[in-house]
């Protein structure tokens, strides 16, 4: 960059100026991983792309799918919900249970969802009167939840009666012969999430709090009850999956949802959220779960031992995460930034 | 040992993307010597140490050590070398053991173990010859900001330096650590160690140096020995910063004094702040001096909303009292900008972005949603009202200090602040960005907000307030205003006791 002679040299004033380079969204690295991937078990194994298994895949990828999106809201805030996938089986099993004691389903549905939304409050005052990141609280709650859950179900499987009422009807069904009822909420919820994520004042205060949390809160910025309301949503959206699943499956099982809080961070982070806050991207969990997903039908396709497939959601992850930093750190250098890596 | 100088930097440039830092930088140590290095923050002084302590690498120019040519291309390149370097920020670990920080990452191993008797053995005589009795196994952080600054001396002198740097290390001393530390470092010097000491206060390097390199926008301009000084050339360096200062704007002709929206505060507590009470009127900057637990800083929390008042009374100008959290002070028009930049920029985040912290962020009211299109908008007006000299997408922290300085105080501008509170608004920026910054808070008081001015730099406050209050020991400790208005005064004021004006100090140095 050459300087003209008459302007005055001020050492520091002058900035770089903006790069002409386009830029590209966040999930395009994991959206062409996706095509690529599915394009090559297509022509791999033909029998990959059946509807079936196509809806089968989907049906998969739901659930996890909606811890992630809440996920995603966690994550950006720059804190992690270790109980989400605790809180999912247990507002399964007490939507289950209530629907056994004769409430209406739809409305036991109701009291699941909100039972999540309350653990998420519960995981939230904790974090915000005792200033805690709310990984520590969470790992806290999350045994606790979980052992609720072994309590309410005593270890046994929770089938409510009445199979072909409207409830489980709606929800086991499919759209299209193919896409699950679960799918349809999933998408539609992405879809809303992400507008909500990056174009209304909640979302850009989630972003803010977890780009610089001092800063937000100096600019006046509520800071804990962003936090508050992020748990609270995440909780929520753990007991929409939950009450889903007891539709979608009209039982729950002690096991169900065991890898979903683990699924749901990995996708986040696949799809271009970052761990370090301020950046998310609900369209990236969806294309991340789906990657994730594919994976695992992938291998069960090409009978790779089952034993395997965790060995690879976890590989996979790391790889997201390598990627992204060294993405970054090439454009730091770029950027002419690069000391600062060297200080750590 | 030979006379030759230790250090030559012949020609040494930097440059941080479009920014240059150092253009062509020389320096010459002698040895056993101390050399100061002084210039306005933003003239290079930093980028030159982190060259020399391998933390930063010089784009071109050569450095010899000891009469060989050095590169220095990592931190521990620099210590091999020899040369000890204490930064601005000293990386020290508040809550680990006074041991534990003079040996970080240097541990002596005794069986595969940390040896702590080793580690006391090693450091007693240090610690004894440079003054400090402290617990060495209490935690760092309950020592004094001068012990703190003394510990982290003594953790570049455990490596037995050629070549000690130091950068600003008095920054954050009063009057009597200051002259603690000096002593020490003559000390040091009296053993034949060479120091290079930078710093942007002339008076206090003039004190300590034999030698005097002035640099200006990554130059050096002039570089001599202390006595061959002449008087106008000492007064030449010290009014570098005399035009920093604009003119004040002619405020709110049309109001009449007592009609003024004002600002009442009556026997404020709080922290270390005891029954402070003072008022201030729209269109006056108010100037706030006063050292580090001088109370000052309660204040601006007080005021702020982010701590609790324990006793009195203020009146806002819109008729409430104190805000009880930060957020009500922003829905109210009071606002906080502060030069720890830390506190109020989103570095990954857009200059957009950042822009709408207070108006999207902190406000309730208006739209639900955050529109991008109206944040750009925004941004477009905030970076050619201010002169911020970059894209609305562009990350906040690729921006030059003063520029993130900028965007900080272009968000508030955006709500039309009521009660401006400025705690040290131009900390560490270049000079260009500080004229800019000095005659933006000229322009807010004259639009008709009530500024309060913090600053630790006296001519800061002398330069731009209308009256100055000074704080000692949590109390308002005077007024001053009009010609009254000088740093010796001042300094009286908030130090009393530990500084008798300007010539009591150089008769100090003489005996020295």
């Amino acid at each position: 960059m050459t300087r003209t002679d008459t302007a005055p040299p001020l050492a520091g004033s002058a900035n770089r100026k903006p790069g002409r380079r386009i830029r590209l969204p966040a999930e395009t690295g994991a959206a062409v991983g996706l095509a690529a991937l599915v394009g090559l078990l297509g022509w791999l194994q033909p029998s990959f792309l059946d509807p079936a298994n196509l809806s089968l895949l989907l049906g998969q990828a739901a659930l996890p799918g909606l811890l992630a999106i809440g996920m995603v809201f966690v994550l950006t805030m720059r804190d992690i919900d270790l109980s989400a996938g605790a809180a999912f089986h247990l507002a399964a099993a007490a939507a289950a249970l209530l629907m056994i004691a004769g409430i209406d389903p739809w409305l036991a549905a109701l009291a699941g969802i909100a039972l999540g939304a309350g653990l998420g409050l519960i995981n939230g005052l904790l974090a915000i009167t005792l200033r805690l990141p709310a990984m520590v609280v969470t790992l806290g709650t999350w045994w606790m939840i979980e052992g609720l859950s072994l309590v309410a179900g005593k270890g046994q499987t929770i089938a409510p009666p009445g199979a072909n009422s409207g409830f489980f009807t709606t929800l086991s069904g499919k759209a299209f012969a193919v896409v699950p009822a679960a799918c349809i909420v999933f998408a539609l919820l992405a879809l809303a999430m992400h507008v909500v994520l990056h174009r209304t004042r909640f979302g850009y205060r989630v972003q803010a709090v977890g780009s610089n949390s001092q800063a937000a809160a100096y600019a006046g910025i509520p800071t804990p009850k962003v936090r508050l309301l992020t748990l609270v949503l995440m909780g929520a959206i753990a007991g929409l999956a939950g009450v889903i699943h007891v539709g979608a499956q009209g039982s729950v099982a002690p096991g169900d949802g065991s890898s979903f809080m683990l699924l749901a961070i990995a996708a986040a982070i696949i799809g271009g959220t970052s761990l370090s806050g301020g950046h998310g991207s609900v369209i990236g969990a969806v294309i991340g779960i789906l990657l994730v997903q594919v994976i695992l039908s992938a291998m069960n396709l090409l009978d790779v031992d089952a034993a395997w497939s965790t060995f690879a959601t976890g590989a996979l992850t790391v790889l997201a995460l390598a990627v992204d930093r060294l993405f970054r750190m090439w454009r730091n250098l770029r950027a002419g930034h690069g000391e600062d890596n060297l200080l750590g | 040992m030979s006379d030759s100088p230790i250090l030559f930097v012949r020609n040494v440039a930097r440059r941080f993307g479009g920014t240059v830092v150092l253009e062509d930088m020389n320096l010459v140590i002698e040895r056993g010597s101390i050399h100061a290095v002084v210039g306005e923050s933003g003239a290079g002084k930093s980028t030159l140490i982190k060259v020399l302590a391998g933390i930063v690498r010089s784009d071109s120019g050569t450095i010899e050590f000891d009469g060989k040519r050095a590169t220095i291309s990592n931190p521990n390149a620099a210590r091999k070398l020899g040369i000890g370097v204490v930064l601005q920020q000293a990386g020290l670990f508040p809550e680990r053991p006074v041991l534990a920080n003079l040996f970080v990452n240097r541990e002596p191993l005794h069986n595969g173990l940390i040896s702590r008797r080793e580690m006391e053995a090693r450091s007693r005589d240090l610690l004894r010859q440079l003054g400090l009795a402290v617990d060495v196994h209490a935690p760092l952080g309950e020592l004094g900001p001068a012990e703190r600054q003394l510990i982290a001396i003594a953790r570049a002198l455990l490596e037995n330096p050629r070549l000690l740097i130091l950068d600003d290390p008095h920054s954050a001393l009063d009057r009597r650590e200051t002259d603690r530390l000096f002593a020490v470092l003559r000390g040091l010097k009296g053993k034949g160690m060479s120091m290079l000491y930078a710093s942007n206060r002339l008076k206090d390097a003039l004190a300590i140096a034999d030698q005097l390199t002035v640099i200006r926008n990554g130059r050096d301009v002039l570089s001599k020995a202390r006595q061959e000084l002449t008087t106008s050339e000492e007064a030449m360096i010290g009014q570098l910063r005399q035009s920093l200062f604009p003119l004040p704007l002619r405020a709110m002709p049309t109001l009449a004094g007592t009609l003024r929206p004002q600002l009442a505060v009556s026997g404020l507590g709080g922290g270390r702040l005891s029954d402070v009470s003072f008022a201030a009127r729209a269109g006056e900057i108010v100037g706030l001096a006063g050292l580090a637990g001088s109370g000052v800083s309660d204040l601006i929390a007080l005021l702020f909303g982010a701590q609790k008042a324990g006793a009195g009374r203020v009146r806002f100008p819109d008729g409430d009292g104190l805000p009880k959290t930060r957020t009500e002070a922003a829905r109210r028009n009071i606002c906080m900008i502060s030069g720890e930049r830390g506190n109020g920029l989103m570095q990954d985040k857009s200059i957009a972005f950042n822009l709408a912290n207070v108006v999207v962020g902190a406000r309730d009211w208006g739209s639900r949603w955050y529109s991008p299109v109206m944040a750009l908008g925004r941004a477009a007006r905030q970076i050619e009202a201010l002169r911020i000299r970059s894209a609305p997408s562009t990350p906040a922290g690729s921006l030059s200090a003063g520029g993130q300085q900028k965007v900080i105080i272009a968000k508030w501008l955006e709500i039309g602040p009521q009660v401006v509170l400025l705690d040290e608004p131009a900390r560490g920026i270049d000079i260009g960005s500080k004229q800019e910054i000095y005659a933006l808070i000229r322009q807010m008081a004259a639009s008709g907000c009530i500024v309060l001015l913090h600053s630790r730099e006296l001519s800061e406050l002398t330069g731009l307030s209308d009256r100055i209050l000074a704080f000692h020991q949590g109390r308002l400790a005077g007024e001053i205003a009009g010609a009254d208005m000088d740093g010796a005064r001042l300094l009286q004021l908030i130090a009393p006791g530990e500084a008798e004006g300007e010539g009591q100090q150089t008769s100090r140095e003489g005996v020295a």
